[in-house]
């Protein structure tokens, strides 16, 4: 039997777990045995992004060797996918950076996944409602994936997928950035916010959901009623028996 | 934190709240965004400019002694001279002195980063010099007293009717605010300074090596007349800016041309030899071309950033920049501003003192993907974060909140309860009501945020009870 | 070698050698990878099209000899006042043909007035890829080309090349780049994006630029 790895981000596994367990329904669901090596914490990211590569080049010793042996390692962020993919390269050297590189070609953002490697475009999911895809910047500029997660929604039964204006402009959320330039941030943010608010829909989805947690906390606070969904919990929601209808609406921050 | 880093802050803060500031740059921006969409056609392969441009550049960069040595060689057997200026200082002193020794009364002066980089109008006008901007951008921030707003457009801060108001009360006749009317007052206050000037200064976008050549893209005709009219011609240019062959202008300029504004290419692609053959009407007796180091060189030597001296000034990854488009031109607070100033200003003028405007981006990666020689802006932008920890440039608490974060994460169980405790302690202070306030541990996010709903257990503890079963 | 008095250039030198020992990590394919333009298979029609969409107004005849006419018609539109012409064999019997009661200043008694309504040049070359015009300081010198509203060029279908990779090879060829102290590629009147990034025409260049193609060489 085919089996991935899964790579949960660190703040995934504390604060957005339901988004690892909506990928993991998914990844079963299209047969796949599933393994989570408890091992992990992060793959690094906040200390390389900040500066702080010594630190950070421990981490990533530590998650190669974690993930050495797996087949696939399947990642719900293209932020942490990119660390490892693009970055652990700039950050080691010699013998663990081969190393790295032999990784890299086994580890894969989540829609990347099903798409390119799966190569399944229709995962049987329903989500009857008005979704916009917000281009998350790792995912975009580092992965290239643009066209991936769209497909696996326009594959959904009952989902209308609009356009946002200016969905490739970033969120602003830039993990460190946030709190070191707060203003700066939420400003960003807020555009973000209002052009959601533009499209008209219900939801904001992303492969991304450090994004997503900004923007909901911005949606939120200006009291919009856009909802953010990371698209594995779009791709996990199946057709309900109709008693459970109005029940199946999961929002992001649910538990 | 020092004075440049606070003035950022507070600068940024005050723009990003600025609703009115946000949509006249969202404008400008659509308009360029539109304008390089429709130039676009006019490529059969992007990428491959852009991979031209950059194999330009990388060549005349790495072998830069030898093409700026042609050069010097070329522009003097035409009878110009050439002056190395290892600071700002020198290249000012430089063009003091001629314009003393010539008794120059009056300069008109085109568009020069490295002119605003040097301070040199200020200089000149201190020895009684008049000098005008004749760039229509540059003379409305000179006329406002403030310093250009942006690369290529100084004053995209300003709607037409500031304009206006601004030319009725510097010179009158305003009658309306119709950008046209507008450039035509411009035109004719400028006319007399063209004609009547000693001295042109002008900057310079490639000097051509093979050839001794100046060559300069100006889009108003008053890079032209500074070169053509007045009766010495001087170029202040960085020393990068050097091409190998006349040749490469060939891909050079229409990708300028789109990147810069959204053009197929600009109007006046002049390429100035040297001052007037004897057998021509007319034309500069005089020419000097000035060379400026300004820390260029030092910049060379890291060989892992040595590809932003590749950078052509276009201006595009401003354009791109979704922190730029919120904070503004002026926040910066530097010469040379948006993703390039921020790469580039910590090298230029002190990591100590420009550190902030690298940590001062999301990492977006837009800069990158606009460059048209390709530098890999915000790669370089976390370089120069690893580069300020390095030299132990960053605050103690920092430096001791990622050792602490290091040891956390070298450690699943200390990670597993580490966490579960926060998670514990936030949602005893969210139950009281105390989201937002000092005693919210959420606090820096939860002043610009909604507190999310915090999970109850881990992935990892609900993962345990699902294997299980 | 050139005496030179700034002790500075030495140390610039020194510093960018010793900079570029230590080789920069990536190397970039210094090959072209991939055809850049689409070739140009009509350069006439190109330019026509080009021209068009940059604001050069383009009068095509079919001889040497209907240039005289061509302008007569043009001088309608030009305010009365100077107009400034290159003072060379092909231009001079032109403009008896249509001078009228026009006031002429020849290149050769000096650069244009301020106040010249419109200057007369010919080129050194036409550029169908961008529809452009290149000109040096032989045509009537550096100011002829800039200072009046309008800049009429006569030019030959002869001059026409497609790109700007055949304009250098054209420039060079005639030893142009050596013999001008300058050059220049016209692309239109001169313009400004600097008032809310909006394109007005018409800047501190001329407001119009008229390229007479004929079909036929001038002379």
């Amino acid at each position: 039997m085919k089996r991935v790895a899964l790579f949960i981000p660190c703040f995934v596994d504390q604060l957005e777990p339901k988004t690892g367990i909506d990928m993991a329904r998914v990844l079963q669901r299209i047969g796949y045995a599933i393994d989570f090596p408890e091992a992990q914490t992060c793959c690094g990211q906040p200390g390389f992004n900040s500066g702080y590569w010594r630190e950070a080049r421990a981490l990533a010793e530590r998650y190669i060797a974690i993930f050495r042996d797996a087949d696939f390692v399947v990642c719900p962020s293209g932020s942490c996918t990119t660390m490892v993919r693009v970055f652990y390269k700039d950050l080691l050297e010699g013998a663990a950076r081969e190393a790295a590189s032999n990784l890299s070609s086994r580890v894969f953002e989540f829609s990347e996944f099903l798409v390119k490697v799966a190569k399944i475009t229709d995962v049987g999911a329903d989500f009857p409602h008005r979704v916009t895809y917000h281009d998350a910047c790792h995912a975009l500029r580092e992965l290239h994936l643009r066209e991936e997660p769209r497909e696996l929604l326009r594959h959904v039964k009952n989902l209308e997928l609009v356009e946002m204006p200016y969905s490739e402009e970033c969120c602003g959320f830039g993990g460190t950035f946030s709190t070191k330039f707060p203003m700066i941030s939420a400003a960003m943010g807020e555009t973000k916010a209002a052009n959601a608010g533009a499209a008209n829909v219900e939801y904001v989805t992303s492969t991304d959901p450090s994004c997503l947690m900004h923007i909901d906390g911005i949606l939120r606070s200006r009291k919009s009623p856009v909802r953010t969904i990371h698209l594995a919990s779009i791709l996990a929601q199946r057709e309900l028996p109709n008693e459970n209808r109005s029940q199946s609406v999961m929002t992001q921050t649910s538990q | 934190m020092n004075t440049p880093a606070k003035e950022f802050l507070r600068s940024a803060a005050a723009k990003s709240a600025d609703l009115a500031h946000r949509s006249t740059i969202r404008t400008g921006i659509d308009h360029y965004e539109a304008a390089v969409t429709r130039t676009g056609a006019r490529f059969l392969d992007w990428e491959a400019a852009r991979q031209r441009c950059q194999a330009i550049k990388w060549e005349a960069i790495n072998h830069l002694d030898k093409y700026l040595l042609e050069f010097e060689s070329r522009v003097q057997d035409r009878g110009g001279h050439v002056f190395w200026a290892e600071t700002a200082a020198d290249a000012r002193g430089y063009v003091s002195e001629l314009a003393a020794r010539k008794n120059v009364r009056t300069v008109v002066k085109s568009k020069s980063m490295v002119s605003e980089e040097i301070d040199l109008r200020q200089d000149l006008e201190k020895q009684g010099v008049k000098v005008f901007e004749t760039d229509l951008g540059e003379l409305i921030v000179q006329l406002r007293d403030e310093p250009p707003y942006h690369l290529m457009t100084p004053a995209m801060h300003l709607t037409r009717t500031e304009i206006a108001n601004l030319f009725q009360e510097k010179y009158g006749g305003v009658e309306s605010n119709d950008p046209q009317h507008l450039v035509d007052i411009a035109r004719r206050a400028l006319r007399d300074a063209f004609f009547s000037a000693e001295m042109g200064i002008t900057g310079a976008n490639f000097l051509v090596a093979d050839s001794g050549i100046v060559a300069l893209t100006t889009n108003e005709g008053n890079g032209r007349l500074g070169s053509s009219l007045p009766r010495i011609h001087v170029v202040v240019t960085g020393i990068e800016k050097v091409i190998p062959r006349m040749e490469d202008l060939a891909v050079l300029w229409p990708t300028l041309a789109r990147s810069a504004v959204g053009q197929s290419i600009a109007c006046y692609n002049t390429l100035i030899g040297g001052p007037r053959n004897a057998n021509e009407p007319d034309g500069p007796e005089e020419f000097h071309v000035v060379l400026l180091d300004n820390g260029r060189s030092e910049l060379l030597a890291d060989a892992e950033q040595r590809e932003v001296l590749h950078c052509i000034r276009c201006g595009a990854c401003l354009n791109v920049c979704p922190v730029f488009r919120k904070i503004g031109g002026h926040s910066y607070g530097t010469v040379y501003g948006g993703p390039i100033g921020s790469v580039l200003m910590p090298h230029l003028g002190g990591l100590n003192k420009f550190q902030h405007l690298s940590f001062a981006s999301s990492l977006c990666g837009a800069c990158t993907s606009a460059c048209p020689v390709k530098i890999d802006l915000h790669h370089h932008l976390l370089q120069n974060r690893r580069n300020a920890v390095e030299s132990a440039e960053r605050p103690f608490s920092e430096r001791l909140a990622f050792k602490l974060w290091r040891w956390m994460m070298m450690g699943p169980m200390r990670f597993a309860i580490l966490g579960g405790a926060a998670r514990a302690s936030l949602r005893a202070a969210h139950a009281l009501g105390l989201e937002g306030t000092r005693l919210d541990p959420m606090r820096p996010w939860t002043k610009t945020h909604a507190p999310p709903a915090i999970p109850d257990k881990s992935f990892r503890a609900q993962w345990r009870t699902i294997a299980k079963k | 070698m050139r005496k030179n008095d700034d002790p500075g250039r030495d140390r610039i030198l020194a510093r960018i050698q010793r900079g570029l020992r230590n080789p920069a990590p990536k190397h970039p394919p210094l090959e072209q990878s991939g055809t850049i333009f689409a070739a140009i298979i009509d350069p006439l029609d190109r330019f026509r099209k080009e021209c068009g969409q940059n604001g050069t107004e383009c009068l095509i005849v079919p001889h040497a000899g209907a240039v005289a006419e061509a302008f007569e018609g043009l001088l309608e539109s030009i305010p009365p006042g100077e107009i400034f012409v290159q003072d060379v064999p092909e231009l001079r019997p032109m403009v008896t043909l249509w001078r009228k009661d026009r006031s002429i200043r020849w290149s050769s008694e000096g650069r244009p007035a301020e106040q010249s309504q419109a200057t007369v040049t010919l080129a050194e070359a036409l550029v169908a890829q961008t529809g452009s015009i290149f000109v040096s300081a032989a045509c009537g010198g550096r100011a002829a080309s800039v200072v009046a509203p309008v800049h009429i060029v006569v030019a030959s279908i002869q001059q026409l090349v497609p790109d700007l990779g055949a304009a250098f090879a054209r420039l060079r060829e005639r030893g142009t780049v050596e013999n001008s102290s300058m050059l220049c590629l016209v692309t239109g009147p001169s313009r400004t994006a600097d008032i809310e990034k909006i394109i007005v025409m018409g800047a501190h260049g001329p407001r119009r630029v008229i390229v007479i193609l004929s079909l036929e060489p001038l002379s």
